[in-house]
């Protein structure tokens, strides 16, 4: 079987930071986010949050998912050796969750930061309905898919859980894959960050299977295909980016022929 | 369309400086059409309105009306599709030509019909204070189930309650209509929405409808994506179920349609394109190298997502240079207007602000806030439209973003524990209009509400799906408001002027 873990290997590639090796020290804290008004056109603008431990400050707009100012948010990520260009260490790869916790709403001025225009991939875009693509040829085997979630979400993010559900689907199609196994996890085990008890709830596990078998569902696989399931307490997926918690909240997707 | 415009009416004839332009248009007696006049409808329909013509294009025109469906009162009030969807209103209807036909008719035609033409049912209906929110705000009544039902009927299980804070109309607490009735509805007031330009409303440019990160459901019948972009809650997912869902609602029509009936509505809507065809003040809007107007409409492409090459309102790019080109023969109040609205486009393109608190927009991965501009959303090239659909809280329903509106009822909303609460206000939200939550029955929903089309605005005051804003330069002042933005007096006059040719 063929695991396609580029889910997460090609993560650093695709959000532009190729270059920037990681140094593989991740961190992980809760902070109060603080929005930096460079604006370098649509959807720039700097994410900074103060790791209160080692009051270090870091740049966490990288991610997929950006915080919101008012919300406390949950940083895990990589400290980078990119350039400095909003006012804090680069954190890349970086994955940001918004908490329900409240805090206070803050803005900055650029404060002659640049900042960074806001980049996205061309993998991690679908192209529009009326462009034509050949379905995957063959020879065909048994592939997986994972897709990952912000902590406590079932939201699919957009500009990559589509791909990645398309690119399922049309597999799924091309090769006629007898059995599909949806199965969704909630990381339900305790992590202590910046001092606080965090874990998902187990029920979260099964939405997050529920919403990506209903958009294959959406994207033409046959319902008495699917076979759903949920799972908590995962173990972490093995990748490059330092990072095992944030594999833990994921959807695997298993065709088998 | 504006009392002040009747000589020219009737002079049905107009002469703009520069694009020298004769355009017919139908006398004002003619303004309104009712259910069986059994007029013609041809082929090129235009009327006055505040700015200048609305212009509407019958492709397989002209049609005769008689025994129409469109034009036929199909059920027991009097009603046909055309009532709530008349040419000279851009194929919606206006507050003004309500007005109109309330003095007109003494409030007898029947799109003052009880059902929904009027504040509440059990009010006296004769009293023209019982048609308010008709006359003053364009707004008919929409009665949703409650609680929510799906598709196929079947109830869904609200995540949260609804209490009616303030009901002016009566029709929340009533006894036969309201929320605790014997069939329970929550009423709010929605303007009705152009029956015009609808292969822009059908069109899927993607699959994925990215604020609720699904792909858009397939409609069993057709085995066509649903577009997303029909009626302000989303309830209906095709042009058929729209029509079936007036029939039954508007129209108070019993019994089944003949498929041949529904097919001849749906036929005729879909051959019919609608924009502002001249200005009064920029004459032509097809003319110095711009191609405004309807014929653009019909020919383009639907769906299509702006881009450095598709650029959004380019119909109007050439008129940006006008100063530099051989502009011969046109006045320089003409000229002026058509390089205001040149640079209103270009604001609409490339002004970017700060969107906030917007559940369905902030709420998606890009953060709140995040910084973009009007077509970050109004993203499909020709009308505005959202290519990749879905519904917005842009706070015109909700507190604390949405105008003052007494005059419309107001609903608390509290979710349920363990629900995940509107993103930005929280478990508690105060209301005009549940909006896309009372189809879902979803806390994240409430206020939201489906973008629609910016064709033929000038002929269809007021704006925003409860009517709160009277002018098209409201329009921009809510937006100023509701983002910060900082226009400067000549921007927003600029946008205003580009709002008013599309």
């Amino acid at each position: 079987m063929c695991v396609k873990g580029a889910v997460l290997f090609s993560l650093a590639a695709a959000l532009g930071y190729a270059a920037d090796a990681p140094t593989l020290k991740p961190v992980s804290f809760i902070a109060c986010p603080v929005y930096r008004d460079t604006n370098q056109g649509r959807k720039s603008g700097c994410w900074l949050a103060d790791d209160h431990e080692s009051g270090v400050r870091y740049d966490i707009g990288g991610g997929r998912a950006k915080p919101q100012i008012g919300h406390e948010v949950l940083v895990e990520g990589v400290v980078a050796n990119s350039t400095d260009v909003c006012g804090g260490a680069v954190l890349a790869p970086v994955y940001t969750a918004v908490l329900e916790t409240r805090c206070p709403a803050v803005m900055l001025p650029p404060e002659n930061y640049p900042g960074r225009a806001f980049q996205v991939s061309a993998k991690s875009v679908l192209p529009p309905m009326d462009v034509e693509r050949p379905l995957p040829p063959p020879p065909y085997e048994s592939q997986q898919w994972v897709i990952q979630f912000n902590f406590q979400s079932d939201f699919l993010l957009y500009q990559y859980s589509e791909v990645i559900l398309d690119a399922a689907a049309r597999y799924i199609k091309a090769s006629g894959a007898k059995r599909v196994l949806v199965t969704g996890y909630a990381a339900t085990k305790e992590m202590q960050v910046s001092g606080r008890t965090l874990s998902e709830p187990s029920a979260l596990a099964k939405t997050r299977a529920e919403s990506v078998a209903e958009a294959l569902r959406r994207l033409g696989v046959d319902p008495r295909q699917m076979h759903v399931s949920w799972r908590k307490d995962p173990e972490p997926i093995a990748s490059n980016d330092g990072l095992e918690e944030p594999s833990k909240r994921r959807v695997t997707i298993r065709a088998e022929l | 369309m504006s009392a002040g415009c009747a000589a020219f009416l009737l002079s049905a004839a107009f002469t703009a400086g520069g694009g020298a332009a004769e355009v017919q248009t139908s006398p004002e007696s003619e303004t309104w059409w009712s259910p069986g006049s059994g007029r013609e409808f041809p082929a090129v329909l235009s009327y006055a309105d505040e700015r200048g013509i609305i212009t509407t294009l019958n492709l397989k025109g002209p049609t005769d009306t008689r025994g129409h469906p469109f034009f036929t009162a199909l059920g027991t009030n009097g009603r046909a599709c055309i009532t709530c969807h008349q040419p000279a209103d851009g194929m919606s209807v206006s507050a003004h030509d309500l007005q109109a036909r309330w003095q007109a008719t003494d409030g007898k035609d029947p799109v003052f019909a009880a059902i929904d033409g009027s504040n509440c049912p059990s009010l006296p209906q004769d009293e023209r204070a019982s048609h308010s929110l008709l006359l003053e705000r364009g707004t008919f009544r929409v009665a949703r189930p409650w609680p929510p039902v799906d598709a196929d009927g079947k109830k869904i299980a609200p995540q949260f309650d609804i209490e009616v804070v303030r009901d002016p109309t009566g029709c929340n607490t009533s006894a036969v209509y309201g929320l605790h009735g014997k069939n329970p509805a929550v009423s709010v007031f929605r303007r009705p929405r152009p029956a015009t330009n609808l292969k822009y409303l059908t069109a899927v440019g993607f699959v994925f409808e990215p604020k609720n990160g699904f792909p858009l459901p397939i409609d069993p019948e057709s085995g066509q994506r649903m577009s997303g972009n029909l009626l302000a809650d989303s309830r209906a997912g095709t042009l058929k179920l729209q029509l079936l869902d007036a029939m039954h609602t508007h129209l108070e029509t019993e019994g089944n349609l003949h498929p041949e009936q529904i097919q001849r509505i749906l036929d005729f809507e879909g051959q019919l394109y609608t924009a502002q065809s001249v200005d009064f003040v920029g004459g032509k809007l097809d003319d110095g190298g711009a191609h405004g107007g309807p014929e653009t409409l019909a020919l383009s492409k639907p769906g299509v997502l702006k881009s450095s090459k598709d650029v959004q309102w380019v119909e109007y790019s050439p008129w940006a240079a006008l100063a530099t080109t051989n502009t011969a023969g046109s006045s320089d109040a003409q000229r002026l207007f058509r390089e205001s609205v040149a640079r209103g486009a270009a604001i609409f393109r490339d002004r970017t602000f700060l969107i906030s608190d917007s559940s369905g927009l902030n709420s998606m991965n890009f953060g709140n806030p995040t910084r973009d501009g009007c077509n970050f959303c109004h993203n499909m090239t020709r009308t505005g439209m959202d290519v990749a659909p879905g519904q917005v809280d842009l706070g015109t329903t909700n507190e604390p973003f949405a105008d003052s509106a007494p005059d419309l009822p107001l609903f608390k909303l509290t979710c349920h524990a363990g629900e995940t609460p509107h993103p930005f206000l929280g478990a508690v939200i105060y209301t005009h209009d549940p909006g896309f939550a009372l189809t879902t029955g979803r806390c994240v929903d409430i206020g939201k509400i489906t973008m629609q089309s910016m064709r033929g605005l000038a002929a269809r005051a007021p704006y925003f799906s409860n009517g709160s804003a009277r002018t098209l330069r409201d329009v921009v002042e809510f937006y100023n408001r509701r983002y910060n933005i900082g226009l400067t007096e000549q921007e927003k006059q600029d946008l205003t002027n580009l709002m008013s040719v599309l």
